[in-house]
């Protein structure tokens, strides 16, 4: 019996770029690198227009503990500071840089044989976040505040369409590996579980071949969403998250197979974190694949680059995955350390249904990893009685959308659920 | 160029309520041809005239209200064909339009329409049939006999305008003559013919295997699941046999009536029945219960109809007890053992 959590969904796997090996992608002469790339403050700029930086140089500087440091992706000259939207849909500061093409990099001192404190210093430095899309700095989650013995890395990839952090694991093996064991060393913990889903064989093959004795690999079945934290940790460990409560307080860290690969090159190649592997995909372009890309890129020149002789109009532009991704209204949004896949979108393979009555048949209460019954929350929420749907558990909703995704009447119970947890934020209804 | 913008998730499965709809729908039409091989082409009228009636219906309370036209999900066809299967073979041909307008009217539409009404559309119409026209709805006719020809599937048309006349060619129902009342026993009882549904009875409750394929298919297409339906069937079988205290009790009870179509069909309506898992077993535990003191100890030969129309009112309240708790929830400490701990 492979590991699982109750309930959940079954969307199409959509792995269409899983057999193609991580690439450079070519990068346009200019880039554009917000100041805002993680859940937090916004960082400050260090450099000023007409200033000379390299690819590694600090332009932005973490602002706060809960911010992370910004480098710069290419070579060249400090053009303007924009006013540029986001792929969230705000509006932040963006660092045009001018790449000279030359790619000259500045790197941060190796460290040998770190101690957790070098180890821990150098990826607050570094400015690593999650990478899985959530973007949170990831020395705060490193420094938990209540004891951990576990340490879990999600290569779950429970998204459609998304194969970056599987062609990281086949192609960089030996560098994640050494990554999880700089995590394991900063959070002092004994054991580290790698929990993959059973639809990436080879990827488990591949480090049970290994033969480690301090990371046990976990094939999980293939169901979404696997790789959200509380089921992720429910599966491994069979610790319930207490609602309300972090990973810590059942004694876990979660982090994603990009964010150790990141942190081994931060610590021992003394690299910071501007560029990062992304799954470009959807039928709309013909160059799908998984690639290297540096921070900043715009959708547009990502477009460009992949379209090849495709004549398939684009219907939504999705950053990140088709279950949680943020859907983009312009081409011009640039790529961030959060942006683990851009597809492009045809008609065919969207939902577009307009939704009808709700009929109901508990589909969605069903499918909830959290157990929750979203359509007395919806109804809770249109009658505009937010203290109903408190009482109903809304506030522990994680917005997988497995609700919304296995709706037969389409209903869009995943905005209505972020409105319900807005307004009971705003109206402080306990 | 713009770009579609919306909340997540991007995807979406490719069932919708049509799709239900509609296989609801396929899911009967096993049980509409048995009735007609059992009492030949006049319930196959009856069935198009409730069908077309309740789906004229919708679309004259959509037009007369403005809204946009539903009868596209298939939902006022499954009310209609459904009401027009829980009625007697033989009914005048006003029975199944009446029945019909005021399940969509009265009990569908008048509520909200589709997902807002408080009990099942066809089962309520029943109800409202068997109080308006007692005779009419409780008089079943014989099931024909195809070995004389093929004419007999016409059997019933000369017969169909008026109480009187149906009357003379009633036959006895089983559910009524099986010895289910309480001081009676059991009579000799043909399992095999109440399964296959050659005996009197409305036209779509009769055939047992008939309503099973229909379920295997809903099953299959994960329409519905099986907890209500096998719940309520066993309910009713185990509890008459231990009233009864005969083990030939069993099989009558659950083959005979409108249980096993109420079970299936009407039992499992989305709406109506409780949405947490742990409400359905209690809903259909109760139904079960219902149904068997019904049939033992009132004076009405059945009793699903009254206990699903009763269940469906207790729904809501069901529901708001067994709200299940989110993933990780603690329960939380009284105040008063938190006191006592302290002083320990």
């Amino acid at each position: 019996m492979l590991k699982t959590f109750r309930n959940g969904v079954h969307p199409i796997g959509r792995k269409d770029t899983a057999d193609m090996p991580l690439q450079e992608f070519t990068t346009p002469d200019t880039v554009s690198i917000s100041l805002q790339q993680h859940i937090g403050a916004p960082c400050d700029p260090v450099v000023d227009i007409g200033d000379m930086v390299k690819a590694g140089t600090l332009i932005g500087s973490a602002h706060g503990f809960v911010s992370a440091n910004i480098y710069s992706s290419v070579s060249g000259r400090v053009k303007a500071f924009e006013q540029r939207e986001t792929a969230l849909g705000n509006k932040t500061t963006h660092i045009v840089i001018e790449n000279d093409h030359k790619y000259e990099e500045e790197t941060l001192e190796k460290l040998e044989n770190p101690t957790k404190e070098q180890i821990l210093a150098r990826i607050t430095e570094a400015g690593i976040v999650g990478m899985g899309g959530a973007t949170f700095p990831t020395h705060v989650k490193f420094m938990p505040k209540a004891p951990v013995d576990t340490l879990i890395i999600n290569g779950a990839e429970c998204e459609p369409f998304i194969t970056c952090d599987y062609r990281l694991l086949l192609e960089k093996t030996d560098e994640f590996i050494e990554g999880v064991r700089l995590i394991k060393k900063v959070l002092g913990v004994e054991k580290a579980y790698i929990g993959i889903e059973n639809n990436k064989k080879p990827a488990i093959d591949l480090l049970k071949s290994k033969n480690l004795q301090d990371i046990e690999v976990v094939p999980l079945k293939v169901k979404y969403p696997q790789g959200a934290e509380k089921q992720l940790i429910y599966a491994i460990t069979k610790r319930k998250v207490p609602a309300g409560g972090l990973p810590m307080d059942v004694g876990c860290v979660v982090s994603n197979v990009h964010t150790a690969f990141s942190t081994y090159e931060a610590v021992i190649l003394g690299k910071p974190l501007y560029m990062r592997a992304m799954t470009v995909s959807g039928n709309a372009i013909e160059k799908k694949g998984n690639y290297w890309m540096r921070n900043g890129v715009t959708v547009e020149y990502i477009y460009e680059n992949t379209k090849g002789n495709s004549e398939n109009e684009i219907r939504k532009i999705i950053s990140g995955g088709p279950m949680m991704g943020f859907a983009l209204d312009s081409m011009q949004i640039a790529t961030a350390k959060g942006s683990s896949s851009i597809l492009f979108l045809t008609e065919k393979e969207i939902n577009i249904a307009s939704p009808t009555a709700c009929i109901n048949c508990a589909t969605c209460a069903s499918v909830c990893p959290m157990h929750l019954m979203p359509m007395f929350i919806e109804r809770a929420t249109q009658h505009g009685e937010y203290d109903v749907a408190l009482k109903y558990g809304v506030m522990n909703c994680i917005e997988c959308g497995s609700c919304a995704y296995s709706c037969p009447a389409k209903r869009p119970l995943v905005q209505t659920i972020k409105l319900a947890k807005k307004e009971i934020k705003k109206r402080g209804i306990k | 160029m713009s770009y579609l913008v919306s909340t997540s998730p991007h995807l979406s499965t490719p069932k919708t309520t049509k799709n239900i709809m509609r296989d609801v729908f396929i899911a009967l039409i096993p049980t509409t041809i048995a009735s007609m091989f059992i009492f030949g082409f006049y319930p196959i009228l009856i069935c198009l005239l409730s069908t077309t009636s309740a789906v004229l219906a919708e679309f004259l309370f959509n037009k007369m209200r403005k809204q946009d036209v539903t009868i596209g999900d298939w939902s006022a066809a499954v009310t209609g064909l459904l009401l027009g299967l829980n009625l007697p073979p033989v009914v005048p041909f006003y029975v199944p339009i009446v029945g019909s307008f005021f399940a969509i009217w009265v009990v569908k539409c008048l509520f909200g329409g589709l997902g807002k009404n408080f009990a099942n559309p066809a089962i309520t119409a029943r109800i409202f049939l068997v109080l308006s026209w007692g005779t009419l709805m409780t008089t079943y006719v014989e099931p024909i006999d195809l070995s004389k020809g093929f004419m007999e599937m016409f059997k019933y048309f000369p017969v169909s305008m008026t109480a009187e006349s149906i009357q003379t060619v009633a036959g006895a129902t089983p559910i009524a003559n099986l010895g289910f009342k309480a001081g009676q026993t059991i009579t000799s009882v043909d399992n095999l013919s109440l399964f296959l549904g050659t005996t009197a009875g409305s036209a779509g409750e009769v055939s047992a295997l008939a309503l099973l394929i229909g379920a295997v298919y809903l099953f299959v297409r994960k329409v519905i699941k099986p907890t209500i339906p096998v719940i309520y069937i066993l309910t009713v079988g185990l509890l008459t046999m231990a009233i009864k205290g005969d083990a030939s009790y069993f099989l009558p009870s659950i083959l005979s009536g409108g249980l096993m179509i109420g079970a299936i069909f009407m039992a499992t309506d989305y709406t109506t029945s409780p949405n947490t898992k742990l409400g359905q077993i209690i809903y259909a535990l109760m139904l079960g219960i219902l149904t068997t003191m019904f049939r033992l100890y009132s004076t009405l030969p059945e009793g699903v109809s009254f206990a699903i129309l009763l269940m469906n009112i207790c729904t809501p309240l069901i529901d708001k007890w067994t709200i299940p708790h989110p993933f990780g929830y603690k329960r939380p400490v009284k105040e008063k053992n938190k006191k006592e701990k302290e002083v320990a």
